[in-house]
């Protein structure tokens, strides 16, 4: 195990508000591992994620990827070839089909993959999504089914970080499980970092480190 | 290689969407397509007359000014050009060519004219004078000079309109001593092509007045080069059917032959010229250039603007309605576009800020936006060439008839100024009126303009017309192009998403 993220005295406040949401906050994230971030709504949660993922960047101090800090590295790059994020809206390209949302997803990340359409139908599958479903516009699908097409994209360019918001708000019980199975093997059989934001005692259950959000802050519980 | 998969795809996810831009691009690519076709068609039209007729210079005496001086000096102005002068004009850099022709009158023992049974003609009543001639009056009567055979030089347009040809092995006078007769003149005279014959002529000296003229001889060894078959009207260019006026016995030889015997204040061999400037703006200068060699003031330097205006006035109306055209459907279409960019790259806001969030670069974000509207643009490039190229010939005629009755109506209100070539003629004093002609050119003479109105124009779409179209759909799809990477650079995915979310 080695540190893959590290927060570094980390600040935040959105344009304008004169209140960091995330105040001198430090932590460590480590290959193999699931972490789950707790916290009450508006404690800087997805703020946070949105950080980590490299969509934003921070007000005051530093989050290290192996070492380099995010704000010098081509963050596009770093989103499209290292870090999976599963948002809690899913984000999809509604217009298009989820095996195209992959697809793309994999092109993106100039993914080695030759048969990107085949792989995307096995990734599919392996979160409950046949391959007709699979070929179905995402607005044609079901919140459950979206939210399993989103987790499918992230994990579609096999990335050294994967970050969830909520990652299954919107299951029943059994995907549930294969979803968290999933993540937790990816962890501990394929050394990647898990990361989740999550309400779910189910979900939190499954953690090797459980952090809390207050006051701008990490914990460890 | 999967941006512009993905923007393929994304031309058939939003059909809708593609539909009303492809309709509006169809548009304005057909607008452009005809009035480009009928721009282009009426600059090559009009440049075409431009440099054969639109830049013909004329000499002309002013009228005004030639009364003005009369007055003043209480005596006839008569106003003249010398030959050597009109040839001295033709030495400028301003002229994209100079035709200069001449004629004069002869008679020969070594030829035998066609009809000369009938006499011959052409020569002037003088009131006495020596012998000498082919038909002398006794002392003391006035002398008659009779002609049999008219020359000339560089007048060759029967020859280029196809009413006579040169036969095997004969060539056009091109150096010093050389002519070239019809064949039948040939036949008639018992003589072969390289045989050499004296032609005789003169110029008259008009003296101080009635019987005071005087010949000057003129002897021509000439050979002959060669012969032509003469296909005209016998006696096309005369009332009278006589040895001289017959057309068979015209005897064609070399310019300078010819107009080095001219001599000022005689008459007999006329010089013709007709200067064409490499561009109407050229007239000022070439102006200067003529004053500068002697051209006197009382002749005005023209070109042929009226009647050119009454021809092509109406091609250049239309001309400039289609640039107009161009102009106005270029900008607005490109406002179109622009709007039509930035409202995509609003309604697509979300896409964008979901394809950032997995990571693809600005620049390629943008890349596949145009991609789409470029394959729009495309398409309707081939329909559009293919409607335009059918509509652009009705537009056309349609345009034109406007402008033509619009000039015909304008020209009614108006002096009719009649068009034609007009050549100036010199040489020596040919009585009140003097050498200028006006109006009509020497017989033959090469390169004189006889335009007609245009009243119809073959619209055609060339590869110039192809060319700036697909660089007018360049140019708007690049506006396109440039406009959705400005927005999308404005964009951050997480404030897209949190806006969406």
């Amino acid at each position: 195990m080695a540190n893959i993220l590290t927060l570094n005295n980390v600040s935040y406040a959105y344009e304008g508000a004169s209140k960091n949401v995330l105040q001198g906050m430090s932590a460590d994230f480590e290959t193999g591992r699931v972490y789950t971030i707790i916290g009450k709504s508006g404690a800087g949660k997805s703020t946070l994620l949105s950080l980590l993922s490299g969509l934003d960047v921070t007000t005051n101090g530093a989050i290290l990827f192996d070492d380099k800090n995010l704000k010098k590295l081509c963050r596009d790059t770093y989103r499209a070839q290292q870090v999976g994020v599963i948002f809690q809206s899913y984000n999809l390209l509604t217009n298009a089909t989820a095996v195209q949302n992959i697809v793309l997803s994999m092109n993106i990340s100039e993914s080695p993959e030759r048969d990107k359409k085949a792989f995307a139908y096995a990734l599919l599958a392996k979160v409950g999504i046949d391959s007709e479903t699979a070929d179905r516009k995402i607005l044609k699908l079901s919140g459950g089914e979206q939210q399993r097409v989103a987790i499918a994209r992230a994990l579609a360019h096999n990335p050294a970080i994967l970050i969830a918001d909520e990652p299954t708000g919107n299951l029943d019980k059994d995907t549930e499980d294969d979803i968290l199975h999933i993540f937790t093997k990816l962890a501990h059989e394929e050394n990647r970092c898990v990361i989740i934001v999550t309400h779910s005692k189910r979900v939190t259950a499954i953690a090797d480190v459980v952090y809390r959000l207050k006051d701008g802050r990490l914990a460890v519980v | 290689m999967y941006i512009f998969q993905n923007a393929m795809q994304n031309l058939l996810r939003n059909k809708g969407r593609n539909l009303m831009t492809a309709a509006i691009i169809f548009v304005v690519i057909v607008s452009s397509v005809v009035a480009l076709m009928i721009y282009n068609t009426s600059n090559g039209v009009i440049n075409d007359y431009k440099s054969r007729f639109g830049s013909e210079v004329s000499l002309t005496p002013n009228m005004e000014k030639i009364i003005e001086a009369t007055q003043t000096t209480g005596a006839l102005v008569r106003p003249t050009i010398p030959a050597e002068q009109l040839i001295a004009f033709a030495d400028s850099e301003h002229l994209l060519s100079a035709n200069l022709a001449a004629s004069g009158k002869g008679w020969s023992d070594d030829l035998k004219a066609i009809d000369g049974e009938k006499g011959g003609g052409g020569g002037p009543m003088l009131s006495a004078g020596p012998g000498g001639g082919p038909a002398n009056m006794p002392d003391g009567m006035p002398e008659l000079r009779q002609y049999f055979f008219r020359l000339l030089a560089n007048q060759y347009d029967d020859f280029e309109n196809g009413n006579r040809e040169l036969t095997e092995g004969s060539a056009f006078p091109e150096k010093p001593g050389e002519c070239l007769i019809s064949q039948e003149l040939l036949e008639n005279s018992g003589l072969k092509i390289g045989d050499t014959i004296v032609m005789n002529s003169d110029l008259i000296n008009p003296g101080s007045g009635p019987g005071d003229e005087s010949y000057h001889d003129i002897v021509f060894r000439l050979t002959i080069v060669g012969t032509y078959l003469d296909l005209t009207d016998e006696y096309a260019n005369s009332m009278m059917e006589n040895a001289f006026s017959n057309r068979r016995n015209e005897v064609f030889m070399y310019f300078n032959d010819l107009a080095s015997e001219v001599k000022e204040g005689l008459m007999g061999i006329d010089v013709g010229a007709t200067y064409y400037l490499k561009s109407p703006e050229l007239l000022s200068a070439f102006t200067a250039e003529l004053r500068a060699k002697g051209l006197e003031d009382v002749f005005d330097v023209t070109t042929n603007e009226a009647s050119y205006q009454a021809i092509v006035g109406p091609v250049e109306a239309m001309r400039g309605i289609s640039l107009t055209f161009v102009i106005i459907v270029l900008i607005f279409g490109a406002i179109i576009i622009a709007l039509l960019s930035s409202l995509a790259v609003r309604e697509r806001k979300y896409e964008i800020g979901v394809l950032r969030a997995m990571g693809m670069k600005k620049g390629k974000v943008a890349l596949g936006l145009w991609a789409e509207t470029l394959t729009i643009t495309a398409l309707c490039l081939v329909l559009g060439l293919a409607v335009g190229g059918l509509a652009a010939q009705p537009v056309t005629n349609l345009l034109l008839n406007q402008q033509v009755e619009a000039a015909e109506q304008a020209q009614a209100a108006a002096t009719p100024d009649p068009p034609g070539a007009v050549t100036v003629q010199g040489g020596g004093p040919q009585g009140v009126g003097g050498p200028i002609m006006i109006g009509g050119p020497i017989a033959g003479f090469i390169g004189q303009s006889s335009a007609e109105k245009i009243t119809n124009i073959d619209v055609g779409i060339g590869l110039n017309t192809v060319v700036q179209i697909i660089v007018i759909a360049l140019l708007l799809t690049s506006i396109a192009g440039l406009i959705a990477t400005r927005q999308i650079t404005k964009y951050e995915p997480m404030k897209i998403l949190m806006e969406r979310n």
